[in-house]
C-alpha cells in the first residue's frame, strides 16, 4: 500500500480525481438520496480492494492513515465527482469507537469485516420518547447467563433495513442515581430473533430511516464495548467522532459543486448580488474547512476531542442549509421543480440538497442541543 | 527566517506578549484619545523596541529577529488585546516588508535598522481611493530630476502617520511603479489628521512638487510592486491578528458581565436566548482564529502571489466580521451600560471598526477573492 502522506496535495487530489470520476458508476452521480446497500456494494468493495474505504483510520486497521489536509482532499474530490452516500456507519462510527474503546477481540472480528464490506451498521440511539434528550432512552438489557436480553425500541435509525449490525444504547441499571449511569454500548446481530423493522418514509419521499423494535432480543456478554453502565461515556465519546464525521466539509460541498454549476449554467457570475452571496458562502466552508483541520490533528495526536467539536456540527450544517436554499433562490422558476432539471451545461437536481439537509440540524443533537453544550462547558456560562 | 520554527522563542515570546497585555494595558489612556489624540507616546514606543518586536519580521542583517508571520501575529493579538494605539502593523509590518523586499540600497539597510531600534518610524503612502487597498488606482506622479523625481499628489487613509518621521510613496513614473522615500519635513510634503472614531487618526499627505533625490528610490518597476503586493497582504494577515485580539478580549468581557449581571434573581447568562447568542459569536470567533492560523502558516512558506492573497482575503475577511459582530453584539450584552463612555466595551467596538476598515474591509476582500476564485487557478477550501 501506498504512504498516500508522502505524496503532493497535486499528486494525491489527481489520483483521487482519475480515480472518482472512472470507477463511480455513472448511474449514480449525484443521486438525490443515500445509497442503497444493493446499489453501493460493488463500489464499497472496490473501494475496498484499494486499499480506499476507510480513509479516516489509522494504517495499522485497515485505513488510509490520511493527515488532515489529505482527508479534506479525498471528500472534496468524492463531493465533485458526485460520490453518493453509502451506508457508512461502520466506517464513521464504529470503527474509530473499537479502536478507541473496544477490546482486542473485538476488534479482530469486526475491523476486518467493516472493511471488507461484510458488516454494515445502524445507529441504536433514539427512541419515540428519547430524542433532545438522549439519556432518558428506556430499551432495557437484562442480564441472563451468557447473553444480555434486550427490550424496547429505537427511531430515526438511518439505514436499518440494510443493515446487518447495530450498536445499542440500552439500560442496564435502573437504580442508577442519574440517568446517564447505568447504561451500557452493545452490538448487535440484525439477524438475531426478536428484531423487526418498519420503514418511514421522509419529506423527499424516500425510506432512509426505521424504527427497530427489539422482543427479547439476545446478545452474546462479549459484544459488551467498554465497561457495564459506562455505555454514556462511550456515547460521548463516539459524538465527538459524529461531530467531527456530521461537522466535515464534505456535505456543504456537495451542494456548493451543484451551486457552482447551477451559476456556471444560468450565467449567475454576471450577478454582482449573487456573486457576493455566493462568496460569503465559498468563504464559510472554506473557513470550515480550516476549522475542520484544527480538530482532525487533534485526532491524529491522540487528543481526545472535547465538547468544543460540537461548533463544527452547528455551523458545517448551518452552511450546508445555507447552501441549500440560494441553490433554489439561484434556479428560480426552477428551483421547485421535482427530480433533475435540464439546465444548458449540466443536470442539476436542484431540490435534493435542501431536502437532504433539513435533518442535519437535528440528528447526532439539535443545534439547540449542541449551542446548549458549548454554552455550559466552553463557555461556562450558568444554567 | 532561519529560526522560525524555533518554538521556544515563540513560547519566550508569547509570554513577554501576555505579561504586556497583563500590565501594559493602559485604557484611561486609550479613553482619553478622543480629547487628547496623542496616539503616539515615544517612550511606549521605545519600549516596544526594547522587547525586541519592532525588528520580529526584520532580518537579523539590520538588528532584527528575522521571524515570520507566526510571530508578528502573537505580538499583534496581544497589542489587539491591549488596544495600543501604537502603530505596529502599519510600520513594523507593513513598511518592515515593504523595506525588507526593496534590498539593494544603503537607504533600506538604514531605515530597517533604525525601524528595529524605534529611532526611525517609516509608513507607507500608498492608497489614494477608499477601497482600493493594493493601491492600483494611483494618480500621484514621478517625473525624473536631477538623477531621481520630483513627485506631486495625495494620499489617503494612512495609518500611523501620526508618528511617522517619513513615508514611502508610492508614485507613477514613466519607468512603471516608485517606491520612494519622502522624510515628514521634506518641503512640498504637509501632512493633515484626519480624526477617526477611535481616537487614532489617519494621514492625508498632499506632496506638491516634492524632490526626492535618487538615493531615496527605494525600488522600481516590477520590483516595486511585488515588493508593495506581499507586503500588504502580510500586513492584511497581522491586522487579522490584531482583530483577534480584540474579538476575544471583548467577548471574555461579555462572558464575565453575563455570569455576574442578575436580572430577574438570575445571572442574565443562564437565559438560553443570551446563550446561544454568545455560542453563534464564539464560533465565529474560532472560524476566525482557524483561518487566521492557516493564513500565517501559508504566507510564511511565502507561495505563489494568488495562493497568497486569497490566504490574506479569507483572513482579512473573516477576522474583520467577527470582531465587528462580537464588539457590536458586546454593547447589546452589557445593556446601557454598554453605550456608556466608562464601560471598556465602547473602546473596543470603536478599534474593532478602524481595524476592520483599514487594508480592506471585509466586503472589499471578498470581492477580491471572488475576482480570484474564478481564476483557474482556484484551490478549494
Amino acid at each position: 500500500m501506498s504512504d498516500w502522506n508522502a505524496m503532493s496535495d497535486e499528486a494525491f487530489r489527481a489520483e483521487a480525481r482519475a480515480f472518482f470520476e472512472s470507477e463511480f458508476p455513472a448511474q449514480y452521480k449525484f443521486l438525490a438520496r443515500r445509497m442503497r446497500w444493493h446499489e453501493c456494494r460493488e463500489w464499497y468493495l472496490k473501494l475496498s480492494r484499494k486499499g480506499w474505504i476507510a480513509p479516516n483510520w489509522p494504517r495499522e486497521h485497515g485505513g488510509m492513515g490520511l493527515s488532515p489536509s489529505k482527508l479534506l482532499i479525498y471528500y472534496e474530490e468524492t463531493e465533485r465527482a458526485g460520490v453518493g452516500r453509502m451506508p457508512d456507519q461502520g466506517l464513521t462510527m464504529v470503527g474509530p469507537t473499537l479502536i478507541r474503546f473496544g477490546n482486542d477481540a473485538q476488534r479482530r472480528y469486526f475491523l476486518p469485516k467493516i472493511i471488507a464490506g461484510e458488516a454494515i451498521w445502524c445507529q441504536g440511539y433514539s427512541e419515540p420518547n428519547a430524542g433532545s434528550d438522549l439519556a432518558s432512552l428506556r430499551t432495557e438489557a437484562v442480564p441472563d447467563g451468557n447473553d444480555f436480553v434486550i427490550n424496547g425500541s429505537k427511531i430515526w435509525t438511518s439505514m436499518a433495513h440494510d443493515a446487518t449490525h447495530v450498536y445499542v444504547l440500552a439500560r442496564t441499571d435502573r437504580q442508577a442515581k442519574k440517568k446517564q449511569e447505568g447504561i451500557s454500548f452493545l452490538l448487535v446481530d440484525m439477524k438475531t430473533p426478536g428484531i423487526t423493522l418498519r420503514t418511514i418514509r421522509n419529506i423527499a419521499g424516500h425510506e432512509e430511516f426505521c424504527q427497530v423494535f427489539f422482543d427479547n432480543v439476545r446478545t452474546p456478554k462479549e459484544n459488551l464495548v467498554g465497561e457495564l453502565h459506562k455505555g454514556w461515556t462511550i456515547a460521548k465519546g463516539l459524538l465527538g467522532f459524529e461531530r467531527l464525521n456530521i461537522g466535515s466539509p464534505r456535505r456543504p460541498l456537495q451542494a456548493m459543486e451543484k451551486l457552482e454549476a447551477l451559476a456556471r449554467a444560468r450565467g449567475l457570475m454576471a450577478d454582482p448580488a449573487f456573486v457576493e452571496r455566493l462568496t460569503q458562502l465559498q468563504l464559510d466552508l472554506a473557513d470550515l474547512g480550516s476549522l475542520y483541520r484544527r480538530y482532525v490533528d487533534k485526532v491524529r495526536r491522540g487528543e481526545a476531542l472535547g465538547p468544543d467539536v460540537s461548533m463544527l456540527k452547528v455551523w458545517s450544517m448551518d452552511t450546508y442549509q445555507r447552501l441549500s436554499e440560494l441553490l433554489i433562490e439561484a434556479a428560480g422558476e426552477y428551483g421547485v421543480i421535482d427530480g433533475e432539471v435540464a439546465f444548458a451545461t449540466a443536470n442539476i437536481d436542484v431540490l435534493s440538497p435542501f431536502y437532504n439537509s433539513r435533518p442535519g440540524t437535528i440528528y447526532g443533537g439539535s443545534n439547540e442541543i449542541q449551542r446548549n453544550i458549548l454554552a455550559k462547558y466552553v463557555l461556562n456560562l450558568p444554567s | 527566517m532561519t529560526t522560525r520554527n524555533d518554538t521556544s522563542h515563540t513560547a519566550l515570546l508569547a509570554q513577554s506578549v501576555g505579561d504586556f497585555v497583563q500590565h501594559g494595558a493602559n485604557l484611561p489612556r486609550v479613553r482619553a484619545l478622543l480629547q487628547t489624540r496623542a496616539e503616539f507616546d515615544r517612550t511606549q514606543w521605545q519600549q516596544l523596541a526594547e522587547f525586541g518586536w519592532l525588528g520580529v519580521l526584520v532580518p537579523e542583517s539590520c538588528g532584527g529577529l528575522g521571524l515570520g508571520l507566526a510571530e508578528a501575529a502573537i505580538v499583534a493579538e496581544g497589542l489587539g488585546r491591549a488596544l495600543t494605539p501604537e502603530p505596529y502593523t502599519a510600520v513594523a509590518v507593513l513598511a518592515a516588508r515593504v523595506l525588507e523586499y526593496s534590498a539593494g540600497t544603503a537607504l533600506r539597510d538604514e531605515l530597517l535598522t533604525g525601524l528595529v531600534a524605534g529611532e526611525r518610524v517609516p509608513v507607507v503612502a500608498w492608497q489614494e481611493q477608499a477601497d482600493d487597498f493594493t493601491g492600483l488606482q494611483l494618480a500621484t506622479a514621478a517625473t525624473p530630476f536631477e538623477g531621481g523625481f520630483r513627485v506631486s499628489g495625495e494620499k489617503q487613509f494612512v495609518i500611523g502617520a501620526a508618528g511617522a518621521d517619513g513615508y514611502i510613496v508610492t508614485a507613477q513614473a514613466a519607468a512603471g511603479l516608485q517606491l520612494l522615500w519622502v522624510p515628514r519635513d521634506a518641503a512640498g510634503c504637509s501632512t493633515r489628521a484626519v480624526p477617526l472614531a477611535d481616537g487614532r487618526s489617519y494621514g492625508a499627505i498632499t506632496l506638491r512638487d516634492v524632490a526626492v533625490p535618487g538615493v531615496h528610490v527605494l525600488a522600481s518597476g516590477d520590483a516595486a510592486r511585488g515588493a508593495l503586493d506581499r507586503a500588504l497582504d502580510h500586513a492584511a494577515v497581522v491586522a487579522s491578528a490584531e482583530l483577534v485580539g480584540v474579538m476575544k478580549r471583548t467577548h471574555e468581557m461579555s462572558l464575565d458581565y453575563m455570569k455576574t449581571r442578575v436580572q430577574f434573581g438570575k445571572a442574565i447568562g443562564s437565559f438560553q436566548a443570551l446563550q446561544h447568542r454568545a455560542v453563534d459569536l464564539y464560533i465565529q470567533q474560532e472560524l476566525a482564529d482557524a483561518v487566521l492560523h492557516e493564513a500565517v502558516v501559508q504566507l510564511d512558506a511565502d507561495p505563489d502571489a494568488v495562493t497568497r492573497a486569497l490566504a490574506a482575503s479569507r483572513a482579512k475577511s473573516r477576522c474583520a466580521e467577527a470582531a465587528l459582530a462580537i464588539t457590536r453584539a458586546a454593547i447589546q450584552f452589557h445593556g446601557a451600560i454598554g453605550f456608556t463612555e466608562d464601560c471598556d466595551v465602547g473602546l473596543y467596538v470603536k478599534r474593532a471598526m478602524t481595524v476592520a476598515a483599514w487594508l480592506g474591509n471585509g466586503r472589499a476582500h471578498r470581492a477580491r477573492y471572488a475576482r480570484l476564485a474564478a481564476q483557474p487557478h482556484q484551490e478549494a477550501a
